[in-house]
């Protein structure tokens, strides 16, 4: 980031220094050891329903997070009470708080050695146009979106439309020096459709855009992608129960990959609560699968220089032709397992296709669904979970059923079953068309086999 | 509790009616002011170790202004004249170019005389040393009653909310709002399988909750819901028959009908009910209730968040649809009542029609004849979570386990699968109702845009069709 922009909106402010007074009240009061976070955002939004100006909101926030290690006891403690007097008590009544715990060793700092050290590039993570923004555009937004909607549709019941943005900075400090600091700036526009549908049904259809910068917010479309998507869900058919290929697309993909995250965390495996425990370096998944974690892209959601710890982030395999390379492991959970430290979680994950023949190298979701020729496209998942000790999941779906290469009709109440290790083993390909809205970077994914419940 | 309250946020009741007028000067129909002060603890257990502690204050004042049923809101987090009236300024630009003109009412009126939730002994007077005896004696109890145990986690969650609340109608309350969640997880290994399971409690209560039974009795249903879970396998799925057991299974009324019934979805004309006010709905025999008011109830409050006291709102009364769930946008809307469902996360929120504790009033059949009269379906009592389609009606909830039902027995345990029906449809088609309703006190939560406290029960009672994920061959 360049300090000239951050400094625009951090000028002056005295919560920087509150945050530091907090850490040295905090050592000065008998905690060894404490990190302190401040936080503060700034968040707008303007939503417009049928034609009206429904809601605007506007926000302020700001909180200290504050992580005391006293005589080998932890304690995470936050407030949004930062006057001095006030503060003081709070961080003097949590360290005796503290102090009542049983002793856990395994509670501390990271090893310093480990921390980002300053320095980097801009990730591009900030737009001062945020700063300059007035209300007017921001309405005249969320009306443009709306009236991309008017009008198109007999079947159109309702329909709503809204302009957000927000800013965070944060600043960390620690007891061992580290001192860093971050600001993310973000824009979004949304839509949501109801149409009227056989009987009483009304299905919708919604479409967001996110971007970091603000010129690259992609308003134009998202009113009318949202109305196509509720009509295109009309008169739905329920599907014979069976095995089918299945295409999740990339506005929903990552909820199959999410697991996978989550069983690869510090705690669950600690804890023996994940299926992927004790698999590291071993391949568990499909070789075609390769997941990699990028956060120094420029201008990605997602993208940071250290975690919240203040430990460096940096380019890692995550999964290599299916072999496990990393699980995301934080100093507490490192000391527990006596293994080392590596990153809290993923920062920016995306799949790569160097595994996949060179025609299934670049895929559009139309391609995918040419070649799957036959299968459910599924567009969004409607509940259901996933066991992340044992891996077996079930989620309801929508979506379409493709027949000869092309999308014949929507589906309605159907599940999915099965266990993730497996529907992985099962990947025939990923597209090329992760959203550049998200910071998981998750393409449309293609799979064999998939146990659908329907009729 | 009232004056003490005016001090804690510093403000005066001539700060608040003026707040109040600023708010309305560019127009507008009515304003609230929400101020709000939390101090939410936790303390954990892992590893045999009570070895986490946390605790977090938040605080601030929600302005809100509507307009028709336009609305503007803005917070702050410091409640100086000056920031309250810059956000009061912020909330009240959704009414400019508005004819109406705001006069304040001559007096005052003090809301009060609910007490939903008595509290013997406050959070604010216990300490950490209090609890920590109960978590240790919950890791005790689950390792020594089944030596598969590997791993026991533990939390109390405890907070104490304090809310002021002022309208442009001139009413006013003080409402003090207490929680208290005990959770155990374990992780438990036979043969080298691993299964994990929690149970959970939640009371708007104070310390008194804490005692040595309820803490076996979470301890025991943690133990017995993941030992269950070793013989037990994901079914061939398909449509069948589905007995909710009683308790957890009011999911079923949250997710396909409760959601629906939220005024705010039919006022704008999305929800799948919005055409069938005082329609039959279902069989005749059948009462759906919202109720704000049974003591100490997760979902319970003595005042909702915008001033419309708790209270019992019959939805679906003798099959046929009562009431939906109104806030007072919705209530205007539809020319009637609010029915104290207007509730929101915190202040950082406005205020949006939300359930509180919602079940169903027992019927006059056994479970057992239930049971019995089921040729081939499922039975299930344990779930984590649930969703749904309000405009399609399309609902879903995870069964996290029960059983199979074969000639009207219980055979195979079954775990972790999705169930998705139609709202409307699963409503006409629960054709028996069992006579013993129980309201779960879980730790459940609904996540509309923003987070609320809920509850909900059920009898026991027979769905003749839902669609149960599963294999699609054994």
């Amino acid at each position: 980031m360049e300090d000239a922009q951050m400094n625009r909106y951090i000028e002056n402010r005295e919560e920087i220094e509150t945050a530091r007074h907090a850490l040295k009240t905090a050592l000065a009061n008998g905690a060894g050891a404490a990190r302190i976070s401040l936080n503060m955002g700034i968040q707008n939004a303007f939503a417009v329903l049928d034609g009206k100006l429904d809601k605007l909101h506007m926000a302020n926030d700001r909180s200290l997070y504050i992580q005391l290690y006293a005589k080998g006891r932890y304690g995470a403690f936050s407030t949004n009470r930062i006057e001095k007097g006030e503060l003081e008590h709070f961080i003097k009544e949590a360290i005796a708080a503290t102090t009542l715990l049983a002793e856990d060793k395994c509670r501390t700092l990271p090893d310093s050695s480990l921390y980002y050290k300053g320095a980097g590039k801009d990730l591009g993570q900030f737009d001062p146009t945020f700063l300059e923004l007035d209300s007017k555009k921001k309405k005249e937004i969320a009306f443009s979106v709306y009236e991309e909607t008017e009008g198109k549709s007999k079947k159109l019941i309702s329909a709503n439309s809204e302009y957000g943005d927000y800013l965070d900075y944060q600043y960390m400090i620690d007891s061992q020096g580290f001192e860093g600091e971050s600001i993310l700036s973000g824009f979004t526009v949304s839509a949501e459709c109801s149409v009227k549908g056989r009987g009483d049904a009304r299905p919708d259809g919604w479409w967001y855009e996110n971007s970091l910068e603000f010129k690259r917010l992609e308003i134009g479309g998202c009113g009318n992608k949202a109305l196509d998507r509720a009509l295109a869900k009309l008169n739905p058919k329920k599907m014979k129960s069976g095995k089918y290929r299945m295409i999740v697309e990339n506005i929903c993909s990552s909820r199959v990959v999410s697991p996978i995250i989550t069983a690869l965390g510090g705690e669950n495996i600690q804890q023996k609560n994940s299926f992927l425990l004790d698999k590291l370096g071993e391949r568990v998944f499909s070789e075609k699968m390769n997941l990699i974690d990028t956060p120094h892209e420029y201008g990605m959601s997602g993208s940071r220089y250290f975690d919240g710890e203040g430990i460096a982030t940096k380019n890692m395999s995550v999964i290599e032709n299916g072999k496990i390379n990393t699980y995301f492991i934080n100093s507490y959970y490192a000391n527990k397992m006596g293994v080392a430290a590596t990153i809290e979680g993923p920062s920016v994950p995306k799949f790569s296709a160097a595994a996949y023949k060179d025609e299934y190298k670049n895929l559009s979701l139309n391609e995918m669904i040419r070649i799957i020729d036959t299968g459910i496209l599924v567009t969004g998942f409607n509940g259901g979970n996933c066991n992340t000790t044992t891996g077996d999941f079930s989620y309801g779906v929508e979506g379409f059923f493709i027949k000869d290469g092309v999308i014949l009709h929507p589906i309605r109440e159907m599940n999915i079953t099965g266990n993730i290790i497996q529907l992985w083993n099962n990947l025939i390909f990923t597209g090329n068309d992760a959203r550049s809205a998200t910071r998981w970077q998750i393409p449309s994914l293609a799979f064999e086999d998939v146990d659908f419940t329907g009729l | 509790m009232y004056n003490s309250y005016l001090n804690l946020f510093g403000v005066t009741q001539e700060d608040l009616k003026k707040l109040i007028d600023i708010a309305l000067e560019e127009g507008g129909d009515y304003a609230d002011l929400y101020f709000e002060h939390s101090i939410a603890n936790e303390l954990a257990l892992r590893d045999k170790q009570v070895n986490a502690v946390g605790s977090h204050i938040d605080y601030g004042v929600g302005i809100r202004v509507i307009s028709g049923d336009q609305t503007g809101y803005a917070y702050s987090e410091i409640t100086t004249m000056s920031k309250m009236v810059e956000a009061a300024r912020t909330a009240a630009k959704i009414a400019t170019g508005s004819k109406s003109r705001y006069t304040a009412p001559e007096n005052v009126t003090l809301l009060g005389g609910n007490n939903f939730y008595p509290i013997a002994k406050g959070w604010d007077e216990t300490f950490v040393t209090d609890k920590i005896p109960y978590l240790y004696k919950l890791n005790d109890i689950a390792f020594g009653l089944d030596s598969r145990v590997v791993k026991v986690s533990a939390r109390i969650s405890d907070s104490l909310t304090k809310i002021l609340f002022f309208n442009s109608l001139g009413e006013t309350f003080a409402d003090m709002r207490p929680m208290v969640s005990i959770i155990c997880s374990c992780v438990m290994e036979e043969n080298g399988k691993l299964e994990n399971g929690s149970a959970s409690r939640s009371f708007r209560m104070g310390f008194e909750l804490l005692n040595d039974t309820i803490v076996e009795e979470v301890a025991k249903e943690a133990i017995a819901k993941t030992s269950f879970l070793f013989g037990a396998k994901q079914p061939k799925g398909g449509v069948m028959p589905v007995v909710m057991g009683s308790g957890s299974s009011g999911i079923l009324l949250h997710e396909a009908v409760g959601h629906a019934f939220e005024a705010d979805f039919n006022r704008k004309q999305t929800s799948i009910f919005c055409d069938k006010m005082g329609k039959q709905v279902c069989d005749k025999s059948i009462n759906i209730i919202d109720d704000g008011t049974i003591t100490a109830n997760r979902g319970s409050v003595n005042y909702d968040d915008e001033g419309v006291p708790g209270q019992k709102t019959y939805l679906v009364k003798d099959g046929v649809l009562n009431s939906y769930l109104h806030d007072r946008i919705s209530a205007k809307y539809y020319n009637t009542a609010p029915t104290g469902n207007g509730r929101r996360e915190s202040f950082r929120y406005i205020p949006i029609p939300r359930m509180r504790a919602t079940y169903m009033d027992s019927g006059t059949a056994s479970e057992e004849d239930i049971i019995a009269s089921v040729k081939y379906g499922i039975y299930a009592d344990n779930f984590t979570n649930g969703q749904v389609q309000i405009g399609a009606g399309d609902f879903t909830f995870f069964v996290k386990s029960g059983y199979l039902i074969e000639n009207g027995k219980f055979t195979q345990p079954i775990k972790d699968i999705n169930i998705i029906g139609n709202g409307p449809e699963a409503l006409r088609e629960i054709t028996a109702v069992a006579n013993n309703n129980i309201i779960d006190n879980g730790t459940w939560t609904c996540g509309k845009e923003q987070y609320c406290a809920v509850s909900c029960g059920m009898p026991s009672v027979l769905v003749n069709k839902l669609t149960v994920g599963g294999c699609t061959n054994e």
